[in-house]
């Protein structure tokens, strides 16, 4: 049987396929796994006045605070995949975001003009403590947005709860752009997902492996006559422009999540394959280029035609 | 002045103090315990993980050992407490672990021993609600916390530590809506309430909740927290319980109701219906307070206060944070609302800084560490556990159960 499950949190909407025989058993693993997303919504959200990332955001510039070991380990992947990036991952960008415009409601991001935002920018007045899993700022002004690496983590926890409870065949997404895909379906090699649409969409086939995809399109702000896209690059602390859509496979999702991140931003197809990931395209769409990339491993991206399923009308 | 402009100039204000006050921290200044805390935690479910992350934001807090009869359970915990000590069963933790205090964070028809031996061992205690399944627990805990004398026992009910729960409770006591006569509580949430188990020969005990011999269901796991709630606001008890529910979302075997509907009788004819389903979100978890000048509604991070026309006006309304719910407006509570509105914050203040849980571990290790006065004892723990034990009854036995005095009495 197949059984869908769904949760909506971090602003989007969080969704299980799960493949499985008996019914009430395979529903409690696939909601264990929701619940992981759901405290690590609680966990990262910048708009929650009682979450970790609201708690470093708020104490963090005045000195150490302790986190959980979750949300700690999740802040050194993100220093990791900054260094290895050349720091087109940043999640400093936030009081950036918030002074933007792109922080829809209070974010617990200092509100401040775009100038000073710009100055707090930069990874490197980020202090971890890995002995007393803790973190520091040691610029004024500084706050963290985790949204570029958070649902790929919230994925990741969720599938290591569906694996531990037995669910070996599961496809899992937040917001239609993270996907974590665990085994394949009865009697297929892989999951195919498909990104973007028209007439011949690439597609990606994943087993074991996840798939992340980062476009301009998502959150837009507009100012004047400018409209702004929610990802900044952070070497000019400036809204993204230039890159049409950036798709990575990696064998864990918040990897995925943080590198179609970073190559939307500022992306380097180099630095993404120092970091292991290797560039299967890099092509253009219309004036803009399209990269993707992927890890070694059972997943690759084609560009088979899917079937056109027809558009829903109201009745 | 009339309230708009009344309204521009408080913005005014406002907005020079927050230029002035712009780097001073809002809410940062944690009070400190004047010494350290060793915790042994009891029970590695959920809970117990959610305590062990609230823990680790107390400086001078050691969680110095945890216990678990499931390896894997116990493992997980491991990992969040790095430092601690593993124990396989509460008597070993007690026997060999050096600890002040002990969390017990087991089912609830498993609270009654590591709670009473760790009293007997002389450590402070901070028991999960509801106290326990039957009055035969709930009261042999309250005896045996009641005997230990200058040690602290605090029952796990979050409603009396959480800030925005004591400010609606200070305007409600104060008479700002006037005399309660309705009250109304609901939970409402999407899930089958059944814990996955890796290994099979563990599933039933994992799934104590779905057992009707162990069980109080919603009423019990859900209900006592916010009985308890009007308890605290109102000051009464009930004196009576009905109930009716069935299983209609999760019909998959299960005896344990999925939906069940309560009403409580307190003195002076107030009454209480409590409404809790694990079929549909709507409208989630929240208590209401109805009082003939006014509402408050409680929403765990959140409250409002709903005024009635004709209630007298209060000077600080005029610049309160509002929201809208269809026709009604709600005035936002918010803890030190008048601190943050003179730096031009008050809508930084909205909902509570820390998980709710967070405030009734803090509440419990000031009085470990300082004498701190218990916000929940184990009396208060017995009286909503008796409440809902009842209330329980009369979902199983049909027709209206009394509650009695002696329920309370701690022989």
């Amino acid at each position: 049987m197949v059984l869908r499950l769904a949760t909506r949190a971090m602003g989007t909407r969080f969704e299980l396929v799960l493949a499985g025989d008996e019914g009430p058993r395979l529903r409690a693993a696939g909601e264990e796994a929701l619940r992981e997303v759901e405290e690590a919504e609680r966990r990262l959200s910048l708009f929650r006045r009682d979450s970790q990332v609201a708690r470093l955001n708020r104490g963090a510039g005045l000195g150490a605070v302790r986190l959980d070991p979750d949300t700690f380990e999740l802040l050194e992947l993100a220093a990791e995949v900054h260094r290895a990036s050349a720091g087109a991952f940043d999640p400093t960008v936030a009081p950036l975001l918030r002074a933007l415009g792109l922080h829809g409601g209070d974010s617990s991001a200092p509100h401040c003009d775009e100038e000073r935002a710009r100055q707090a920018l930069g990874w490197d007045a980020v202090e971890l403590d890995p002995a007393r899993r803790s973190a520091r700022f040691t610029r004024p002004g500084i706050a963290l947005d985790l949204g570029g690496i958070a649902k790929g983590h919230a994925l990741d926890l969720a599938a290591a709860v569906l694996l531990e409870c037995g669910v070996s065949r599961a496809l899992l997404h937040g917001g239609t752009s993270t996907v974590v895909a665990l085994g394949a379906p009865e009697g297929s090699p892989c999951w195919r997902v498909s990104i973007g649409s028209g007439p011949d969409p690439h597609v990606a086939e994943l087993c074991d492996a996840a798939l992340s995809v980062s476009a301009p399109s998502g959150r837009v702000a507009r100012r004047g006559d400018r409209s702004l896209t929610h990802v900044i690059d952070p070497h000019t602390a400036a809204p993204a422009a230039g890159v049409a859509l950036a798709a990575v496979i990696a064998p864990r999702a918040a990897v995925a999540d943080a590198w179609s991140t970073a190559l939307l931003a500022a992306g380097s197809p180099r630095a993404a394959r120092r970091a292991g990931l290797e560039t299967l395209h890099s092509t253009t769409a219309g004036a803009q280029p399209l990269w993707i990339h992927h890890a070694p491993g059972a997943a690759r991206f084609s560009r088979v035609p899917t079937p056109k399923t027809p558009t829903p009308t109201l009745p | 002045m009339s309230s708009p402009d009344r309204r521009d100039f408080l913005k005014g204000a406002a907005g020079a103090a927050a230029a002035a006050f712009a780097l001073e921290p809002v809410l940062q200044a944690r009070e400190r315990l004047t010494q350290p805390v060793r915790i042994g935690l009891v029970g590695c479910g959920r809970q117990g993980r959610a305590i062990l992350g609230e823990l680790t934001k107390f400086e001078e807090v050691t969680v110095a050992a945890i216990c678990d009869v499931d390896p894997r359970r116990l493992r997980g915990a491991g990992r969040r407490a790095p430092d601690a000590a593993s124990y396989p069963d509460h008597a070993a933790l007690l026997g060999e672990a050096e600890v002040d205090a002990v969390i017990v964070a087991t089912p609830t028809h498993l609270h009654r021993g590591p709670a009473v031996d760790a009293l007997a061992a002389g450590k402070h205690v901070y028991c999960e609600a509801p106290l326990a399944h039957d009055l035969a627990d709930a009261k042999a805990l309250a005896k045996a916390a009641r005997r230990a004398e200058g040690q602290v026992f605090q029952t796990g009910m979050q409603g009396r530590s959480n800030p925005v729960y004591k400010l609606a409770r200070s305007f409600v006591r104060a008479g700002a809506i006037r005399d309660v006569f309705a009250m109304r509580a609901q939970f409402h949430r999407k899930t089958s309430w059944r814990t996955p188990a890796s290994d099979p020969s563990r599933e039933k005990a994992l799934n104590w909740r779905l057992d009707p011999e162990i069980s109080l269901g919603l009423i019990g796991e859900i209900g006592a927290q916010q009985f308890d709630v009007l308890h605290w606001f109102t000051g009464r008890y009930p004196t009576a319980a009905r109930a009716s529910g069935g299983v209609l979302a999760w019909p998959d075997g299960r005896e344990v109701e999925d939906t069940v509907h309560a009403e409580l009788t307190f003195p002076k004819g107030a009454r209480c219906t409590w409404e809790a389903t694990l079929g549909n979100t709507f409208g989630g978890r929240y208590e209401l307070l109805l009082g003939t000048m006014g509402a408050v509604k409680l929403a765990w991070t959140h409250g409002w206060m709903f005024k009635e026309a004709d209630a007298p006006t209060q000077g600080w309304e005029v610049y309160a944070n509002r929201q809208q719910f269809h026709n009604d407006e709600g005035i936002t509570l918010i803890a030190d609302a008048t601190k943050l509105a003179a730096q031009g914050k008050l809508s930084e203040g909205v909902g509570l800084p820390e998980p709710s849980l967070y405030y009734a571990l803090e509440s419990f290790l000031k009085s470990v560490a300082d004498g701190a006065e218990v916000v929940t004892s184990a009396e208060d723990g017995l009286r909503a556990a008796a409440v809902a034990i009842r209330a329980n009854q009369a979902l199983r036995d049909g027709g209206e159960v009394a509650i009695e005095e002696d329920d309370f009495r701690v022989e």
